[in-house]
C-alpha cells in the first residue's frame, strides 16, 4: 500500500452542518492522487468487468484496479479469477492484450507459464531451480477478494475490510431494478466500448454522473435537438428534469433518479412497453405494477469508487494521474427483449454518449474547464453544499435530496474523507 | 430524351469528389456537405472494422443516417454547443485514392487514406485547447451516380485509434 502523506479530513473536506467544501488539493495534488490509489483503489471493492465479457472457459480481459494491471480470467473450473498481471519472476506483465482466449498466460521475458487461475505450471529451463522449488508459492497473485453480483465482477486488493455484502447493500435494490429491465434479469455487454480520455481528475466524472443541476446549461444544445426532433419542447424537458430525487448512501454510493412509471411520456422503459407489447407482457408476467414503477424509473447509479450504471451502459472511471482520466462506456444489451428494442437503445446511446455523441463531450468540456479553473489557487475550496438545508432521511437511512442537489457528491466525499484519513 | 446515368467513375472524378467533400468540412460548409449524401446514405465511424450490415447490432463512434447527420450539423451550427465552443479547425489531407469496383447495389467503392489535423483555439492556459491533433484514417466511400452527379451512399472512416480512448470528436470528421 502506498504510504499516505500527511492528510487529514479537516484539511481536504470541510463538512459542517451549514456548509460542505472540498479542497483544491483533492483534485490537483499528485500526492493526494498517490494516496487515493492506495487508500481507496487499494482497499475498497472496485468494479473490474462483467461476466458476459469472459463467457467461455479460457476467456480473459485485462484491466486496472487504480493503476494496477490485472487480468479477469475464466478458469476451467468456470470460476472468475482476478489476477495481478505481474510475473512472479522479475515482474513483467504476462498478458498485453485487451481481451482474448488462451489456455495459459506465458511471460514474454523468460517464458514462465501460468494457468488461467494463476497457478505456476512451468518455468523455462527448470533445472536452474532446485528440485524442491515450490511452484505452489509462485503463482500469479490473486486479488484477495472477488465478488460477482448478477454478473457484475468486483475485486478488492485488501484481504480485510467491509464484506462485499455490506458494501453493496445500500444500492442492491436499485441495481436489481436496473437489471430487471431485462425480462431474463441479465445483460450482455457488447464486445467494443466507447472510451474517452480527458486531461482532468477522475473525480470530475464521479461527481458529474449523478449531478442533476447542470443539465439545462451544459446540455442546452441537446435539449434544443430534442425539441427540433419533436420529442419534447425545451420547456417541458426542464420541467421534467426537476422531478425525481438524488440519494446519498453509506460507502460513498449515490444516485440520480427520474420518476418512473407506466406513463410513456415520463419513462423510456414505459415507452418501450408501449412500443413492444411482448416486452410489456414479459415484464408483467414477472412483476406487479409497483415493481414496474421502480424498474422503469431512470437512474444513474454510482457505486464508489469507479462504477456508474446507466440506461445504456456500464461506465467505468479509470484514474491515470491526478490530471488524467480514461472513461470507458460498456454498452450492453438487455437479454430477452426484441432485437429492435436493443438496437433502439444502441442508437440512443450513440446519439448522446461517446466521443462523437451529442451529450457526453459537453460534460467532458466541463471537466477540463474545472481542471483549468482550479489552477487559480487563491481560492482554496469548491462548494458542494447545495440542498443541505432541505435534505431528508429516506426509508433505508439514505439521504434524499432534490434532483438538483449535491446529496450524492457529499456521500462520496464523506467516504473519501473516511478512507483517506483512516 | 432521358440520358442513362453513367456509372464509370475515374480516379480523377473520385478525387475531385472527395477533395470537395473534405474541403466543405474544413470550411464548415456543413449544409452543403449534407447535400453530398444520398437520402439512404450513412456516415459511419466504426470502433472495429466490419460489415455495415453488422453495425445495427454494435455500437459505433458515429453511425449517422440522414436524420442523425442533420442533427449533427444543426447542433454544430445552430445550438449553443459547449464541445464545439470554441470550434474545431481542421485540415484534411487525402491520398492513396483507388476506385475499387461496384458494390452489390451498383455504387462505386472508393478507398483512400486521410490525415486530419484538428485544433480548437482558446485562451492561454486552457486545458484541452490550443493543441493540434492528427487523426489518421482509412476511408471508404460508396458513390452513386445520380441525375445531380455523384452522391455518397456511404462515408466510412476507420480511425487508426478507433478502439482507443478518443478525446472530443464532435467536429464532422
Ligand atoms: S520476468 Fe517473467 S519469466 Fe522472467
Ligand atoms: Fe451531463
Amino acid at each position: 500500500m502506498v504510504a499516505a502523506p500527511e492528510l487529514s479530513s479537516t484539511n481536504l473536506v470541510l463538512d459542517r452542518p451549514d456548509t460542505f467544501q472540498v479542497h483544491t488539493r483533492a483534485y490537483m495534488d499528485a500526492d493526494v492522487f498517490a494516496a487515493e490509489m492506495g487508500r481507496i483503489f487499494g482497499r475498497t471493492w472496485v468494479y473490474v468487468g462483467h461476466e458476459s465479457q469472459v463467457p467461455a472457459v479460457g476467456d480473459y480481459r485485462t484491466t486496472t484496479i487504480g493503476r494496477q494491471p490485472v487480468i479477469i480470467s475464466r478458469h476451467e473450473d468456470d470460476q472468475i479469477y482476478v489476477l495481478l498481471n505481474r510475473c512472479r519472476h522479475r515482474g513483467s506483465v504476462v498478458c498485453r492484450e485487451e481481451l482474448g482466449h488462451s489456455n495459459f498466460f506465458r511471460c514474454p521475458y523468460h517464458n514462465w507459464s501460468y494457468a488461467n487461475d494463476g497457478a505456476l505450471v512451468g518455468m523455462a529451463q527448470a533445472s536452474g531451480y532446485p528440485g524442491d522449488f515450490d511452484k505452489g508459492e509462485w503463482g500469479l497473485r490473486r486479488a484477495p477478494r472477488v465478488a460477482v453480483y448478477r454478473g457484475l465482477i468486483f475485486a478488492s486488493l485488501a484481504a480485510d475490510g467491509p464484506s462485499f455484502g455490506d458494501y453493496f447493500a445500500p444500492v442492491q435494490k436499485y441495481v436489481d431494478w436496473w437489471l430487471n429491465r431485462s425480462p431474463a434479469g441479465t445483460i450482455t455487454v457488447l464486445p467494443t466500448a466507447h472510451k474517452y480520455p480527458y486531461p482532468g481528475n477522475w473525480k470530475w466524472q464521479a461527481e458529474n454522473g449523478h449531478d442533476g443541476y447542470h443539465g439545462n446549461y451544459v446540455h442546452e444544445s441537446w435539449q434544443r435537438l430534442l425539441e427540433r426532433a419533436g420529442e419534447a419542447p425545451v420547456r417541458d424537458i426542464r420541467k421534467y428534469r426537476t422531478g425525481g430525487c438524488t440519494r446519498g448512501f453509506a460507502f460513498g454510493h449515490g444516485l440520480l433518479e427520474r420518476p418512473g412509471g407506466l406513463n410513456p411520456n415520463a419513462s423510456w422503459t414505459g415507452r418501450m412497453m408501449v412500443r413492444f407489447p411482448e416486452y410489456a407482457e414479459a415484464l408483467r408476467a414477472t412483476y406487479g405494477d409497483d415493481e414496474i414503477e421502480q424498474i422503469s424509473a431512470r437512474r444513474n447509479i454510482f457505486v464508489f469508487p469507479n462504477l456508474y450504471l446507466f440506461d445504456t451502459q456500464i461506465r467505468v472511471i479509470n484514474p491515470i494521474a491526478v490530471d488524467s482520466t480514461e472513461v470507458h462506456l460498456y454498452v450492453y444489451g438487455l437479454d430477452g427483449v426484441p432485437d429492435a428494442l436493443n438496437q433502439g437503445r444502441y442508437r440512443a446511446h450513440e446519439r448522446f454518449y461517446g466521443p462523437s455523441g451529442f451529450g457526453s463531450p459537453d460534460d467532458v468540456e466541463i471537466f477540463v474547464c474545472n481542471q483549468t479553473g482550479l489552477q487559480a489557487s487563491g481560492v482554496d475550496w469548491v462548494l458542494l453544499s447545495r440542498g443541505m438545508h432541505r435534505e431528508r432521511v429516506g426509508g433505508d437511512g439514505e439521504v434524499v435530496g432534490h434532483s438538483t442537489d449535491e446529496v450524492p457528491v457529499r456521500a462520496m466525499y464523506r467516504e473519501w474523507e473516511r478512507l483517506m484519513s483512516a | 430524351m432521358t440520358m442513362a446515368v453513367k456509372h464509370e467513375l475515374t480516379r480523377a472524378a473520385a478525387e475531385e469528389f472527395i477533395y470537395r467533400e473534405v474541403r466543405l468540412l474544413d470550411t464548415l460548409e456543413l449544409e452543403e456537405w449534407l447535400a453530398l449524401f444520398t437520402d439512404d446514405g450513412l456516415y459511419w465511424l466504426p470502433i472495429e472494422d466490419g460489415d455495415l450490415a453488422d453495425a445495427a447490432d454494435a455500437v459505433s463512434i458515429v453511425y449517422d443516417d440522414a436524420e442523425r447527420r442533420a442533427e449533427r450539423v444543426y447542433r454544430t451550427l445552430h445550438t449553443p454547443v459547449l464541445d464545439q465552443s470554441p470550434r474545431s479547425r481542421t485540415v484534411h489531407m487525402v491520398g492513396n485514392v483507388e476506385v475499387a469496383g461496384a458494390d452489390e447495389r451498383g455504387d462505386m467503392r472508393v478507398l483512400c487514406s486521410q490525415f486530419i489535423g484538428e485544433l480548437r483555439p482558446g485562451g492561454q492556459g486552457q486545458v484541452g485547447l490550443n493543441r493540434t491533433r492528427v487523426l489518421a484514417a482509412r476511408a471508404e466511400y460508396r458513390l452513386r451516380a445520380t441525375p445531380d452527379g455523384w452522391r455518397m451512399s456511404m462515408k466510412k472512416l476507420l480511425l487508426l485509434d478507433a478502439d482507443q480512448p478518443l478525446y472530443n470528436l464532435t467536429f464532422v470528421i
